[in-house]
């Protein structure tokens, strides 16, 4: 066992940059260490080995960042711009205004991962990352801090994320182009793609108006073992076994991975048949033992009549996107910022 | 200039990502050969960052030397297959007595979980690695994980500093108690000029200082109030280019507009256009004697209100216990003594202490007193009482002066450290040190020749003290805006208005000695954690790291605090900091004499 367990381990060494292997490594460890097998979550320690970045209305490298606190809900959401031309204006924070009277300016609401139970907005692997996103894809992030498992289980990390959704749509300065709309677009990664599928299902039926949902590696799955799941259990990083742990602490208690926040369109799952559900671009990283899922997904969205775009990244892994340092982060930053200028023209 | 190459290589290579939709690897679906992509992978030789850090994994908060790389993917590979054979549930059990130090460091923190499972592995003195305490006392961890029966984690803490709600008055006890006033006969006067500027410190830097940033956090209910943020950094630009004129019509202004805001950004904003209009006028708050006792007064309220400064006092206990661990003799200086509220907590922890409690000397100093008033003699006092009753012998010795730079270490009766093992605390008080030349450096010099075991120093965690006025008052406005709106949760909750009122009065002091003052007047010259640790590093001193059990008590703290689950505790190398959701207001330091 030990000897396979080796081979595991210098094989994903060659698939992914030194330094991601370190770092998403160390996340695993650190994760290991405080999932409990009564389901119970340490917290605290969780807490303490976070690294966490505040804001900064100071620009680095072309972006800047502040906070808000949505007083209803006491949560927190950053929000990344680019940074005026002008270098006077640095520092001050236009709330009176919109991003643009004449152009387009998509605004993307981001729902970090974490299984539900890791990470936070200000956590420093997603800060970098929505910076990123705001450099290379031409837009604004606004990255929202929901609150997560196992305290708060299903459905509070959705009953957030659509508070945040509501809230940013309602914003005055973060509306753009000639008619003044906010042009919204849902995205997440992991957990967070999840969280914005659910998302963007309340906004279709509510009549909230989403341009597109980015799903990255997206967090799905069921009750039944799938083929890639069998084949790539405990090789890249991940185990069956810790995702079992995330969505028994995500999901109501009593409940299985058939519950529909978990299997979308599984025996319980809705139809989303006839909802003016927005375009879809799913990333599915080719090393991912959930991706049978995802796939599911990308099938059954087809099958209920929406547009989908399936961008598959053989070689990635999970967290391909945390560092600049391999294609498949600059193919994924591309085919982002074509779905979203798309509309926009 | 090999290297240099590379690394232009490694750009053209990204803007080339940029440009083609189509890339030659991955096209446009991905599925680009794995051999393809690793040797991609190698060839992009990865941007070196300070001190030689890999400069990506140093932007996600973490600390790992480029010639280190294979070295801890070597560790993370035998950690792995050390605890491969555990199963995952029981992995959390195997390091749950575990305290966890500085995680940005990966390697130390991977090489002390290593050595928790393997004792017999030698340390790395190299990297800054800490050995595993798994209780104050050292004692040696629990190896045998079998023997945890129960599911359930349990986690009892040997040091439960909970705050000790008041001082219990009663009459002496039969414990002697030492205490002396050294008089304030010899005041020393600084004939340094006035400067307006942060002294340059004259040791060798070692490393660049850190990168501009400026948090903001607000509440939306604020955003209509973003306006008034623009009409004060408007006047404070007007300041700045001594348009006084401009200035006082735009004071006018902002009191105008502050009376149709709401909550904090009201008084904020009339806090710093008071403050503004003291500049504009020349009509500085006066520096009295009176001002300490009232100060003190205020910094009680304070203290009820929010849990910043016992946030400050608990973890500077934690790491002082720490560093006391079974000494049987020590000494804490204390230069901010005030009312003497941090003591109280250490002193009931000592007499807790497994073995009995040390014999425990404390030395206070504070500024002078109005009326001939000893204020530190009556703190001492109280102190005593309650020292009398919690079976701790105890010490105590009060000094007035106007500086801490006036302090000379033969006249604190310093005892060697053989015998004795002495803690230096200093709370919010350094920073008053840097409005005048060389004091800092003077009373850093002092604590090497005091050889403490211990420097616990908090701060406030802002950029108070830049030369330009105009960036001195934003920040300021940042930082301010953000304590005020914590203190805003608490209206709704705490029944005792004065607390909240005269907490405000504190902080509105703190803005106007930042905005209206200069010179050696402007006392309130805060500095952030980065700044202080460049200053104590390049000043010949070692970081002592707090760990995650000190994180987790002050998080427990926390909770005692009601209107305010805004609250956050926050690890930074090595430091805790409070903060108010995403942004640190104070930050907690350790510090020994560095071994080199």
């Amino acid at each position: 066992m030990a000897g396979s367990n080796e081979i595991n381990l210098s094989e994903c060494k060659r698939i992914v940059p030194l330094n991601t292997w370190i770092l998403i490594s160390n996340f695993k460890l650190s994760y290991n260490l405080l999932r409990r097998p009564d389901g119970t979550f340490n917290r605290d320690l969780a807490e303490f080995l976070e690294r966490k970045v505040p804001a900064n209305t100071i620009p680095v490298d072309g972006v800047f960042s502040f906070d808000i606190v949505e007083k209803s809900t006491n949560l927190l959401n950053r929000v990344y711009r680019s940074a005026p031309e002008n270098e006077a204006q640095w520092g001050i924070i236009e709330l009176e205004k919109p991003l643009s009277t004449e152009v387009v300016v998509p605004v993307i609401v981001f729902f970090h991962g974490g299984s539900f139970t890791h990470s936070s907005a200000n956590s420093a692997i997603y800060d970098t990352f929505c910076r990123r996103l705001v450099k290379l894809c031409k837009v604004v992030v606004v990255s929202v801090n929901y609150r997560r498992s196992p305290e708060h289980r299903y459905p509070c990390a959705y009953d957030d994320s659509w508070s945040a959704l509501k809230w940013v749509s309602s914003r005055p300065w973060l509306q753009s182009g000639k008619e003044s709309n906010v042009h919204i677009y849902l995205a997440g990664d992991s957990s967070g793609g999840n969280i914005a599928h659910h998302v963007a299902v309340r906004a279709a039926k509510s009549g909230l108006k989403v341009l597109g949902n980015i799903l990255l590696h997206p967090m799905f799955g069921g009750q039944k073992r799938t083929e890639s799941e069998k084949r790539l259990d405990g090789k890249y990083f991940v185990t069956l076994q810790d995702r079992d742990w995330y969505w028994r602490a995500y999901l109501p208690e009593e409940e299985n991975r058939d519950h529909p926040a978990c299997n979308i369109f599984g025996p319980r799952g809705e139809s989303l048949e006839g909802l003016d559900f927005p375009k879809s671009l799913v990333v599915v990283a080719g090393f991912d033992l959930i991706q049978d899922w995802q796939l599911a997904y990308v099938e059954g969205l087809g099958r209920a009549g929406h547009d989908v775009k399936l961008l598959y990244l053989k070689q990635a892994t999970i967290g391909f996107y945390f560092l600049p340092n391999n294609d498949h982060f600059y193919t994924l930053m591309e085919e982002i910022k074509k779905f979203v200028n798309s509309n926009c023209l | 200039m090999l290297y240099l190459l590379l690394k232009a290589d490694r750009k053209t290579m990204k803007r080339e990502h940029q440009e083609t939709a189509n890339h030659p690897l991955t096209g446009g679906g991905g599925g680009g050969g794995g051999e393809g992509c690793s040797s991609r992978s190698k060839t992009w030789k990865e941007d070196q960052g300070d001190g030689g850090m890999d400069e990506l994994l140093e932007g996600l908060g973490y600390k790992v030397k480029s010639s280190d790389m294979a070295d801890v993917a070597q560790k993370l590979e035998q950690l792995e297959m050390a605890i491969g054979t555990f199963q995952e549930g029981q992995i959390s059990h195997l390091f749950c007595e575990t305290v966890h130090y500085n995680p940005s460091d990966i390697y130390g923190w991977v090489d002390s979980m290593l050595s928790e499972l393997n004792p017999s592995q030698t340390f790395d003195p190299n990297g800054s690695f800490y050995p595993i305490r798994n209780s104050i006392l050292g004692q040696q961890p629990s190896m045998n994980s079998s023997a945890r029966n129960s599911l359930i984690y349990d986690d009892n803490s040997e040091y439960d500093l909970s705050v000790i709600p008041g001082f219990a008055l009663k009459m002496p006890s039969e414990w002697t108690f030492d205490l002396q006033r050294e008089g304030t006969s010899k005041r020393m006067k600084h004939d340094a000029p006035q400067i307006s500027t942060s002294p340059v410190n004259s040791a060798a830097k070692l490393r660049s200082l850190p990168e501009a940033t400026r948090p903001l956090l607000m509440v939306d209910s604020e955003e209509a109030g973003v306006r008034l943020v623009h009409i004060l950094m408007a006047c404070a630009e007007a300041v700045q280019n001594e348009d006084l004129k401009l200035a006082d019509a735009l004071v006018m202004q902002i009191r105008l507009l502050a009376v149709s805001q709401a909550g904090a950004m009201r008084k904020v904003a009339i806090y710093f256009a008071e403050a503004i209009a003291r500049r504009i006028h020349k009509i500085y708050p006066q520096q009295s004697s009176i001002d300490s006792f009232y100060s003190d007064t205020l910094q009680m309220h304070f203290y009820e209100t929010c849990p910043y400064l016992q946030f400050a006092h608990f973890t500077a206990n934690h790491a002082i216990l720490e560093a006391f661990s079974d000494a049987p003799r020590v000494h804490v200086i204390d230069f901010s003594m005030s009312l003497g509220m941090q003591w109280p907590a250490l002193m009931q922890a000592l007499a807790l202490r497994p073995g009995g409690p040390p014999a425990f000397r404390l030395t206070g100093i504070g500024p002078p007193q109005p009326d001939n008033t000893d204020a530190l003699e009556q703190v001492g006092w109280k102190l005593a009482q309650l020292a009398g009753t919690i079976g701790v012998e105890f010490h105590y010795r009060g000094f007035v002066c106007d500086s801490l730079a006036d302090l000379e270490p033969s006249m604190l009766d310093i005892r060697p450290s053989a015998m004795e093992t002495l803690a230096v605390n200093s709370i919010c008080e350094l920073h008053r040190l840097l409005a005048r030349q060389g004091a800092i450096d003077k009373v850093l010099s002092n604590l090497k020749v005091m050889k403490p075991k211990i420097v616990t120093i908090v701060e406030q965690e802002a950029k108070h003290n830049g030369p330009v006025f105009l960036d001195r008052f934003n920040e300021a406005l940042h930082y301010y805006s953000t304590l005020f709106d914590s203190l805003d949760g608490c209206w709704l909750t705490q029944s005792n208005s004065q607390d909240l009122a005269m907490s405000e009065v504190y902080l509105g002091r703190q803005i106007c000695n930042v905005v209206a003052c200069e010179g050696p007047e402007r006392v309130e010259r805060h500095e952030t954690l980065a700044q202080w640790r460049e200053r104590m590093e390049s000043s010949g001193f070692d970081p002592v790291h707090l760990g995650s059990n000190a994180f987790k008590q002050a998080s427990m703290l926390l909770d005692i605090f009601s209107g305010g689950d805004g609250y956050r505790v926050e690890e930074n190398n090595g430091c805790l900091m409070l903060g108010w959701h995403s942004r640190p207001l104070i930050a907690t330091s350790a510090w020994r004499i560095a071994s080199r």
